[in-house]
């Protein structure tokens, strides 16, 4: 068996075991041990990317370490929220939430390493049932409300997109013959230029508001907000964070294959424009609407919405340099905001309870004073998401930035104003937060939690500003071939 | 070869007309035979491909179609609504004359897309496509226009049909879209079949117009 087989279907099998057995502390640490061996397979993946139906590109190899690093930080986390939260869920739902961390887990990395249409989808429909499981988990009414929206959008979105993937097997079969090699993407993106053009058109316009709707882009985005803000903390945020990814390099992809046909006179239109619009749509309304969020996990869904759509707007610039810079930007993105995540979680634990209601920024205010480690880590994370030197953000805002001014000089306009109007809310709740009066001073310590947030913002640093060659070499070699 | 192009357009207009009619209903259990009426169809639609197509793989999903959507689905729907005694008709956002005019249009545009864009196809692709492309927007349509939690997933199963009637129109597709559909149709009534159990526990009646607390408390 491959590694990129492994790494997907041992978080899927696992699952299974997971849902069954054991306590909620042994389930929390066999989900630990689980995502540390997945984070192995990935690593291995760039030793051996596989064949076939599930095998590795570099744009899946380094995705794919990305989501086993952030699953095996999330999972270490999710030790602490366990035992903080024991009594929140029973038994049977502590079982079944674990199974889905393991589920969502393993169909971001099926939907990564899949070199077919229909396995992608499969991937993203079952991340999306299980995100919606790990959502309704508290059964609080508003859980509840939370995951009928985010069944209903998922599952129109799940549906738009299996069109879109019929339609471009329809646009692909007359230049690649009925059977599985109209559904993969590297014999697609080989063929771009042979396939039928205006009914690739069409099969984009499905798949952007299918996979739209995973990624969250605007109009589409209504059930990220509540999704972040009911379920259980740590699958609900950090790991459904990780299917936008997912959803956003499908995108790409397709993006790609359709970009082939256009430059080649296949009859396509260009992708750009698409991508740019909802892109820029996400971004001014994230703009506009964080500002009035007061509950911190639904303000910083808002943000994941923002950098969504940059990294969508990014790929609609195109390029080499702008999805370089795209796709940078997803990558520290998932680093910070998992982080952010990870200490919210525990700055709402300290102050009482990591359930959801819990998590109003007049209910984090003075935590700089009172607790200095946990305090300063989560300031600097928020800090980091404006997009802000030092922050690894800067960088790949500045790309795509750059990029547009040379590409689109119009366009640079409101994508200044919407980074700025989504920087400054976070800057204001930052001042609170870091200074107010403490409530009850006590010793601070640190702990590995906030070693590991400081470690991800570390990380996202190192790689924006110190990028190693490597690293540098495979991206840039990634966006040369898609551009 | 022409009574396989009648006869396949025959059972998209008939899956078409039942997608319609969903929208003329209030009442959930002629819903669900209506939707019963649309998954025979397709099953009927599927054995016709996969006779004219001469693909065995289509006879399968004609046997999960039927066996999942046409018989087993119907029987947990109805027993659901009797069980929570939801046979007075359901409220509805707008008129219902006024959801039907928007569903005409959106036959239409569905018509408009498809038949320019696909004119290298042969025609029974053609047409089947966007038949399908119709039942799926009608299928989201009745999402829309209906408060109810059961008949909002009628029009999603009613997608679904329309999807598979896609999926089966294409020459030689793998049979993983067809495969991944029926998983999709099972976990869908799981999870459904949750949501409805604890929705009753909280809201006390199926009716969704509650759910703009979550607004409220949002802000």
């Amino acid at each position: 068996m491959s590694f990129p087989l492994a790494a997907a279907l041992l978080p899927l099998l696992a699952a299974v075991p997971l849902g069954l057995l054991g306590t909620p502390r042994q389930g929390a640490m066999a989900n630990l041990l689980l995502c540390g061996v997945t984070f192995l397979l990935t690593l291995g993946v760039f030793a051996d990317p596989g064949a076939g139906l599930v095998h590795a590109d570099r744009l899946g190899m380094l995705f794919g370490a990305l989501t086993g690093f952030v699953g095996l930080t999330t999972a270490y986390g999710n030790l602490g929220f366990v035992v903080a939260s024991l009594e929140a869920l029973s038994l049977r739902r502590w079982r079944l939430y674990h199974a889905m961390f393991q589920l969502v887990l393993g169909a971001c990395l099926l939907g990564l390493y899949a070199d077919n249409l229909g396995l992608l989808w499969v991937a993203l429909e079952g991340a999306t049932i299980a995100g919606t499981v790990a959502v309704s988990l508290t059964r609080s009414a508003s859980a509840l409300e939370a995951a009928w929206k985010y069944f209903i959008l998922g599952g129109v979105g799940i549906a738009l997109a299996l069109f879109g993937t019929m339609l471009t097997y329809l646009a692909a079969q007359p230049a690649l013959g009925p059977g599985l090699p109209a559904m993969s993407f590297s014999a697609l993106a080989a063929e771009g230029a042979a396939l039928n053009g205006t009914l690739l058109t069409l099969a984009f316009v499905f798949l952007l508001f299918g996979y739209g709707t995973k990624a969250a882009l605007a109009p589409l985005h209504g059930w990220l907000p509540d999704a972040y803000a009911e379920g259980p903390a740590p699958v609900t945020t950090a790991m459904s964070g990780l299917t936008l990814n997912v959803a956003l390099i499908a995108l790409l992809r397709f993006r790609h294959v359709m970009q082939e046909d256009a430059s080649a006179g296949g009859g396509a239109m260009q992708p750009g424009p698409f991508l740019l619009t909802l892109g820029l749509a996400s971004l001014l309304l994230a703009a506009f609407s964080l500002p009035r969020r007061r509950d911190a996990r639904r303000f910083f869904g808002f943000s994941s919405i923002e950098h969504s759509g940059l990294a969508a707007f990014a790929f609609g610039i195109g390029g080499a340099a702008a999805i370089f810079g795209g796709l940078l930007h997803m990558i520290l993105h998932t680093l910070v905001k998992s982080a952010l995540f990870q200490a919210l979680i525990r700055a709402a634990s300290w102050r009482g309870s990591a359930a959801p209601g819990h998590y109003a920024f007049a209910h984090l205010r003075g935590l700089g004073g009172e607790q200095k480690y946990l305090g300063w880590a989560l300031a600097a994370a928020m800090f980091a998401l404006t997009g802000m030197p030092p922050s690894g953000l800067f960088a790949s805002e500045f790309i795509i930035i750059s990029q547009t001014i040379q590409r689109d000089p119009l366009l640079s306009l409101p994508l200044g104003l919407g980074m700025v109007l989504c920087a400054v809310p976070i800057l204001r709740h930052l001042g609170p937060l870091l200074f107010d009066a403490p409530s009850k001073p006590k010793p601070a310590q640190a702990r590995v939690e906030t070693g590991l947030v400081a470690l991800h913002l570390l990380l996202a640093f190192a790689l924006a500003f110190a990028m190693p060659l490597l690293l540098f070499h495979l991206l840039s070699g990634v966006a040369a071939g898609l551009k | 070869m022409s009574l396989s192009f009648s006869l396949a357009h025959m059972m998209g207009g008939l899956m078409l007309l039942c997608a319609f009619a969903l929208l003329s209903q209030r009442r959930l259990v002629s819903m669900i035979s209506l939707y019963q009426a649309e998954a025979l169809t397709l099953t009927a639609a599927a054995l016709w491909q996969g006779y004219a197509q001469h693909s065995p793989d289509l006879y399968a999903t004609a046997l999960i179609t039927f066996a999942i959507k046409a018989v087993a689905l119907p029987i947990g729907l109805r027993k659901m609504v009797l069980r929570f005694n939801l046979i007075r008709a359901v409220e509805t956002v707008m008129p219902i004359g006024l959801a039907m005019i928007l569903g005409l249009g959106l036959i239409g545009i569905a018509v408009l897309v498809v038949l320019p864009t696909t004119l290298n196809e042969v025609s029974l692709t053609r047409e089947d496509l966007a038949l399908s492309l119709s039942v799926v927007l009608l299928g989201f349509l009745l999402m829309a226009v209906r408060r109810n939690a059961v008949a909002q997933v009628i029009g999603f199963l009613s997608t679904e049909n329309g999807l598979v009637l896609a999926a089966i129109g294409m020459p030689g597709m793998p049979f993983v879209a067809e495969f991944s559909v029926a998983l999709l149709v099972l976990l869908a009534f799981l999870v459904v079949g949750v949501f409805l159990f604890r929705l009753r526990e909280h809201f006390d009646t199926l009716d969704l117009a509650g759910i703009e607390t979550i607004e409220r408390r949002g802000r």
